[in-house]
């Protein structure tokens, strides 16, 4: 979220040289650095130049954010004008000198990014408070959310508890994920979204 | 907007979970790796020049005539304390430090071994040959300043 204690904390250590602070940020954000790429349709090779601009720029400007609590906009912002650029650069060098129109996806507009920003940070509170709940929940809302979804008797014999009981203790679960507070701020904006994800996939 | 806690289903919920873990594990395990490698680039003694200006990005294509396109690459970097231009020759890369000043520049290729030139007391620098992937410079002037070019690619 833009205004998350725990980010401008992270880029303080970082801004000391805390390798550790570092790669938590990369853990939460290169979900969204990828995203966007993706949504350019840019190649795999193109993707990691892309990257490598992204976070280089990120460790050259991490000194000088204005906002440090603002990280998620400014990686999804330098994001598209990396993807831009890499497209900039296969136009001028394609061989076949096919006008410009027909080489470049159209440009997802500012929306696009927009929702990319908001979901990749719900994404992330929901990933941190994921990783916190107990072993027992973690692990049948692990294999819950597995694809395809198994029976209950297979989670019954996976995880040792009788068929019975796995509805309650899925909505138990899904409690405690609930009131974790990666959420609790974050979800009060953001609810509409995720319902409305839910729906539209 | 609605509360979350009371406008998501159990099974909204989950499907919000599935697709938050589901978004991570598409990224691939090279990609984290080169994204937290790209720490080692941290370099608190030295202030950053970004680029403030590239021909060929900048460039107005519409002024352009067709000797102008075809003219060598510019740039500037700019920091606090000078500012670095350089001038993409077809066999090497001249620069000048202003304002004018003797220093030492270290080009640093992201991979490969550093070298270094001198500029000279009007500031003026080349290296040959023209580094093939991404570098940067790093120059410190006489007086003890340190700075450091954003990435470039040419």
């Amino acid at each position: 979220m833009r205004d998350d204690p725990s980010v401008i904390a992270l880029v303080a250590r970082v801004v000391d040289g805390d390798q550790q602070a570092w790669n938590e940020i990369v853990e939460r954000y290169s979900p969204l650095v990828w995203s966007i790429c993706t949504r350019y349709q840019l190649s795999r090779h193109d993707i990691d130049d892309v990257g490598q601009g992204v976070w280089l720029g990120l460790v050259e400007h991490i000194g000088k954010l204005r906002q440090p609590a603002a990280l998620a906009g400014w990686l999804a912002t330098t994001t598209r004008n990396e993807c831009l650029r890499v497209l900039r650069a296969a136009r001028r060098y394609d061989p076949d000198g096919l006008p410009a129109e027909d080489l470049m996806p159209p440009d997802p507009d500012a929306t696009m990014i927009e929702q990319e920003l908001i979901e990749a940070e719900l994404n992330a509170a929901l990933r941190a408070a994921f990783a916190e709940l107990s072993q027992p929940c973690h692990k049948l809302l692990s294999m819950l959310i597995s694809d395809p979804p198994p029976a209950y008797t297979e989670v019954s014999k996976a995880l040792d508890i009788p068929v019975g009981s796995i509805g309650p203790t899925r909505a138990r679960c899904l409690g405690r994920l609930r009131q974790s507070p990666h959420l609790a701020d974050f979800l009060s904006d953001a609810a509409g979204d995720v319902g409305a994800r839910g729906t539209t996939r | 907007m609605r509360m979350a806690g009371a406008g998501l289903s159990d099974d909204e919920l989950l499907e919000a979970l599935r697709q938050a873990i589901a978004a991570r594990e598409a990224v691939p395990a090279e990609f984290i790796a080169a994204a937290r490698n790209a720490f080692a680039w941290h370099d608190i003694d030295a202030e950053l020049a970004q680029l403030t200006y590239d021909s060929m990005r900048d460039a107005e294509p519409a002024l352009s005539t067709r000797t102008e396109a075809a003219s060598i690459r510019a740039l500037t970097f700019t920091s606090g304390h000078l500012t670095i231009e350089l001038e993409v020759g077809t066999e090497s890369l001249v620069g000048q430090i202003v304002p004018a000043q003797t220093a030492l520049i270290t080009v640093q290729p992201m991979s490969g071994t550093e070298t270094n030139v001198q500029a000279d007391e009007i500031g003026c620098f080349s290296i040959a040959p023209i580094p093939a992937g991404q570098f940067r410079l790093r120059c410190r002037s006489g007086a003890g300043v340190e700075t450091i070019t954003g990435w470039i690619a040419l």
